[in-house]
């Protein structure tokens, strides 16, 4: 515990809530979207397992225009 | 208005006004947090002799603001180059502007109210990034006023304006975005080229925006410099904004 103790968490924090919100709004608009460039279920492990490049790759590249 | 209303609706229904902040802020946090902490990286991983010492160097605040301006100039630029390639030339492409411009719409308002969305959307980004930012330094390294930090926004705010004007400006040249976007980034990479190979003829050229920022945030006052290149810029975004009018109008009588 000595570790997460050591942690300042007014850095880290706003950090990971930001990566959460962009991570959250990526696999609803994944679920969301009938069709995708590319196949849909890549998409899916590149938002979760891709860290911030992640959910923004699947934004810039991955929604088809509609 | 109805188009402009119509813009803004369609980038708040495919989350660009969630995910550009968002990024924007992870940019320009990202090398104040890690510049502060390199000593503690540098350790953890390892690899370096015992008794090895480093000299972090100190940073100042305003040294850590052109970090921040840094990562958007780079990596920031990309991104808005490439949410606004298709902006109109996707809409060429698919026919969506045809059906909107069979209404009685003018060309100068279809162009102004793309412009006017993205031109928003990035200084709302640039803003709220730069809040970040600003929030880091004052933890991690030291106080920067607010009206430092209102004028370092302001001044950059401009850089981009013109990025989306040209942007824009290409979007009525081309159909393909993915052309767009590569014109748009060429130029800017010329014109920097230009700016370094003509430094004394070329003083007030966009690109210099960045280091009059520098100069002003040390000095304190704003370099007479700075106001010459953000008028220089300003008109530069007008005059291509009325170009890329001029031309969409001329493309789509033609057609």
């Amino acid at each position: 515990m000595e570790i997460l103790e050591s942690i300042n968490w007014a850095v880290i924090a706003p950090l990971i809530f930001i990566q959460g919100i962009l991570l959250i709004f990526a696999i609803i608009d994944w679920a969301k979207a009938e069709d995708t460039n590319g196949p849909k279920w890549l998409w899916f492990f590149v938002i979760i397992f891709v860290n911030i490049i992640g959910p923004v790759a699947y934004f810039l590249f991955g929604r088809k225009r509609s | 208005m109805t188009l402009f209303k119509k813009e803004m609706v369609e980038n708040w229904r495919n989350k660009k006004w969630v995910w550009v902040p968002l990024v924007f802020i992870l940019l320009a946090v990202m090398d104040p947090i890690s510049n502060y902490y390199m000593a503690d990286i540098l350790g953890a991983v390892g690899g370096l002799p015992d008794g090895a010492v480093f000299e972090m160097p100190d940073f100042t605040p305003p040294e850590v603001v052109m970090m921040s301006l840094g990562q958007l100039s780079s990596l920031g630029v990309l991104i808005i180059v490439l949410i606004s390639m298709g902006t109109i030339s996707g809409e060429i492409k698919n026919g969506v502007s045809e059906l909107i411009l069979v209404k009685p719409i003018s060309y100068t308002n279809y162009i102004t109210a793309k412009w006017t969305a993205l031109m928003l959307l990035s200084w709302g980004a640039l803003i709220i990034g730069m809040l970040g930012s600003w929030y880091y330094i004052n933890i991690l390294y030291g106080e920067i006023s607010i009206a430092d930090f209102l004028s370092t926004v302001f001044f950059y705010g401009l850089w981009l304006t013109f990025i989306v004007s040209l942007s824009i400006f290409f979007n009525t040249i081309s159909k393909t975005p993915g052309l767009v976007a590569f014109l748009t980034i060429l130029t800017i990479m010329v014109m920097s080229a230009l700016t370094k190979v003509f430094q004394h003829l070329l003083e007030w050229s966009p690109n210099n925006l960045s280091s009059y920022i520098m100069q002003m945030l040390i000095e304190g006052n704003i370099p007479s410099n700075l106001t010459g290149t953000a008028l220089t810029t300003v008109g530069l975004s007008i005059l291509l904004l009325i170009f890329s009018i001029v031309i969409f109008r001329k493309r789509e009588i033609a057609n």
